[in-house]
């Protein structure tokens, strides 16, 4: 089965380049130019991921995810420019499953796009409960982090942060999204807990902190376990 | 303030005085009477007198000069307990002194009515003095206004109205004004001068209604109560008031033109500068994307496959760097705007610096950046997005300008976070060191490209912190860029589990 892509683009040229490499790479691309065609398109033949531009002409892309959210689960991949911080973490925050900045290439396309599909799976499968890559492997039903083989200890919230990303591997989990998951609600404007903690946690499994292979920051936005 | 004249002396103080003062007089002169003539006793009786009229009104003094004549007849002049006089002399004298008390009593209420008026015109002055200094620190009309009223409210009785408005239009946004006092503030703008009793404009009034400022330059107007019409000296403090007031105002108006100018100036040469820039950065490599791209495009068949390669690369590099000048440009302008507001949060320099490391990796594939940041650093208060922008232009100038290993370090110090990089190239002349940091200013060495505007953005965003970013370099020995942050007194310390 072809899967199919909407891509929500006001952009004439950008449209037209998304749409010829993902047909390339096998996806069945719809493309809407305004969240209105977008709406439209999603009742009559819902998509398998939605790559959703901010900035579109006829509104606020946060009514779109919203919209969505309420009866489907399909991934939302949120491209913006680089200025545009506040409105992709209110996005993410609110249920885009990931994001990409404008200039992208689009191997950075096609791997997010390859992320969320992977998730999509996930979500009504049974959850990922082991994650291994490099010398790292995280088994969160034994409780157990290896690295080179060799157990690391982790402090529980230490391992609760981790598993947080790991059940969002390669996809970006906002601070607001990791405070309120290990932390509580209340607790979603503590930035520097995450700081922190995240510190302890590269200095346990990392191998070099300073030029982290797994634990990746998203600056302002978010924390991201790498995948790949 | 000087509303209050000489301290009043109620009604019944004021009698008790005078008979007081009277009974002290017969009781010495009945005490001293084996001592002295009747002329010394009279002589005490002079005394009370003058101390009553200069002390009290002339009403009491002329009572108290009766008085004094009449116990001095009675008690001591001969025939003694009776008010007749008995010779010619005795009533000269009684006469005399009646005169000698009218007389004192006149002059000293004409003294005290002077020193009083002179109480009153030192301590207006000092009042405006002390007006002209406050003024001189008011930055805001709001500011002049308050000391305005407050100034009015000391030196007049009131009730008083201090409006501030452009024009005679601008007064009907004030709100709460009785419409008579609406009336007379429209009237005084218009005319540029004072109404009211002793003016000869509109005398029937009950106030005076005094303009701030000219008719040319007005910039409000004042109500002031109590007006009398011979109370030309209290008119013309109002006005001095009033005049304060206005050059304040007047100050306050070409400061801010003066700065909105400025403003102006400032943005108009940052476009320039921009488009200077535009003509220049921009210009270079979308020359080199077309010209590559119209290659591949009509030459499509004749190029070999190592061209094509070659002649896309550098189409994807060229845009790279179109996109890093736009994404400064941008920057810039943003950090020069006056209303700039940083998203601060806590943030950890390992992972900023980590981030930037796995974005610059592909365009540093022999690794020449070697990154040194030591565990356990304290948190800073920044925007992520600026500070890594910083770092990313540094790293980027170093790895086109230098060559070899480039090193980048953070060190944490008493107070402050200091990041460097260091890097092996050619260096940078001291002439040349402070003009890198301006826009678009650029070392033009061994013919290849500067950063553009990276160093002024770098530069920017460091002074947005409180920090600041230096160089030191000397020709053939490589330049240390040196970003130094203060640190929050206050670390977070969440409670460990």
């Amino acid at each position: 089965m072809t899967l199919r892509v909407l891509v929500v683009e006001d952009d004439r040229e950008i449209r037209t380049l998304m749409q010829s490499s993902l047909s390339v790479e096998g996806f069945e691309v719809q493309t809407a130019v305004t969240l209105s065609e977008a709406m439209a398109l999603l009742r009559h033949s819902p998509p398998d991921v939605i790559v959703l531009d901010l900035g579109l002409p006829d509104g606020d892309g946060l009514q779109l995810v919203k919209e969505v959210r309420r009866q489907q689960s399909v991934p939302i991949i949120v491209v913006s420019a680089r200025h545009q911080e506040a409105q992709k973490i209110e996005l993410l925050d609110a249920g885009a499953d990931d994001y990409l900045t404008k200039p992208f290439s689009v191997g950075e396309l096609l791997a997010r796009i390859r992320v969320a599909l992977r998730h999509r799976g996930t979500a009504l499968a049974a959850a990922v409960t082991v994650h291994e890559l490099d010398d790292l492997r995280i088994d969160l039903a034994a409780h157990t982090v290896q690295r080179a083989g060799a157990l690391v200890h982790l402090t529980p919230t230490e391992f609760k942060l981790l598993a947080r990303l790991v059940r969002s591997a390669g996809r970006v989990v906002t601070h607001r999204q990791l405070l309120a998951d290990v932390w509580g609600p209340e607790f979603t404007e503590h930035t520097h807990y995450l700081r922190l903690y995240m510190g302890q946690l590269r200095a346990k499994i990392e191998r070099d902190p300073a030029e982290p292979r797994h634990l990746l920051t998203e600056t302002g936005v978010g924390y991201r376990l790498a995948s790949d | 303030m000087d509303r209050s004249k000489t301290p009043v002396i109620s009604f019944r103080r004021r009698w008790g005085i005078v008979i007081g003062l009277l009974s002290l007089a017969t009781i010495a002169g009945l005490l001293l009477e084996p001592y002295v003539s009747l002329t010394s006793q009279a002589m005490i009786y002079v005394l009370v007198v003058v101390l009553a009229a200069y002390k009290l009104e002339w009403i009491e003094s002329v009572v108290c000069a009766v008085g004094a004549v009449t116990a001095l007849n009675f008690f001591f002049v001969p025939p003694r307990w009776t008010f007749e006089v008995e010779s010619q002399e005795h009533f000269i004298a009684l006469t005399t002194m009646l005169v000698v008390a009218l007389v004192i009593s006149r002059l000293a209420s004409g003294l005290r009515r002077e020193t009083e008026v002179a109480r009153l015109n030192e301590q207006r002055a000092r009042q405006l003095q002390a007006l002209a200094s406050e003024l001189s620190d008011a930055s805001t009309p709001q500011q002049v206004q308050t000391l305005g009223r407050s100034a009015l409210d000391a030196a007049f009785a009131g009730p008083n109205t201090l409006v501030l408005a452009d024009s005679v239009e601008g007064l009907a946004r004030a709100e709460g004004l009785a419409p008579a006092v609406l009336d007379g503030m429209r009237c005084c703008m218009k005319d540029g001068a004072v109404l009211g009793p002793g003016t000869g404009r509109w005398p029937g009034l009950d106030a005076w209604y005094l303009p701030l400022g000219g008719r040319e330059q007005v910039s409000g107007a004042a109500c002031v109560r109590p007006a009398l019409a011979a109370d030309e000296m209290g008119r013309e403090h109002a006005q001095a008031l009033c005049a304060l007031l206005a050059q304040a105002l007047w100050r306050l108006k070409l400061t801010t033109s003066m700065l909105a100018a400025q403003g102006e100036a400032q943005r108009q040469q940052l476009q320039s500068t921009f488009l200077a820039a535009i003509s220049h950065d921009l210009r270079t490599p979308l020359a080199a994307i077309v010209g590559a791209a119209s290659a591949l495009q009509t030459q499509h068949d004749k190029l070999d496959p190592t061209e094509q390669a070659r002649l896309l690369d550098s189409i994807a590099s060229e845009a790279s760097y179109l996109n890093a000048i736009t994404e400064n440009t941008l920057q810039l302008v943003r950090l020069a705007s006056p209303g700039l507001v940083l998203r601060r949060d806590w943030e950890s320099m390992e992972e900023i610096v980590g981030a930037v490391l796995a974005r610059m990796r592909p365009h540093d594939p022999d690794h020449r950046i070697r990154a040194s940041v030591p565990e356990g650093l304290p948190l800073v208060r920044a925007d992520p997005v600026l500070l890594a922008q910083l770092v990313g232009n540094l790293l980027d100038n170093a790895l086109k300008h230098g060559e070899g290993t480039i090193d980048l370090t953070v060190s944490a110090q008493p107070q402050q976070i200091q990041l460097c990089v260091a890097d092996h190239g050619p260096g940078i002349a001291p002439a040349e060191q402070e003009d890198i940091f301006k826009p678009y200013a650029r070392g033009d060495r061994s013919g290849r490209r500067g950063a553009g505007l990276g160093l002024a953005v770098c530069r920017a965003i460091a002074q947005a912190h409180g920090g600041r970013l230096t160089l030191q370099s000397r020709a053939g020995e490589g330049s240390v860029f040196c970003l130094v942050l203060p640190l929050d007194a206050a670390q977070p310390t969440p409670e460990l589990p």
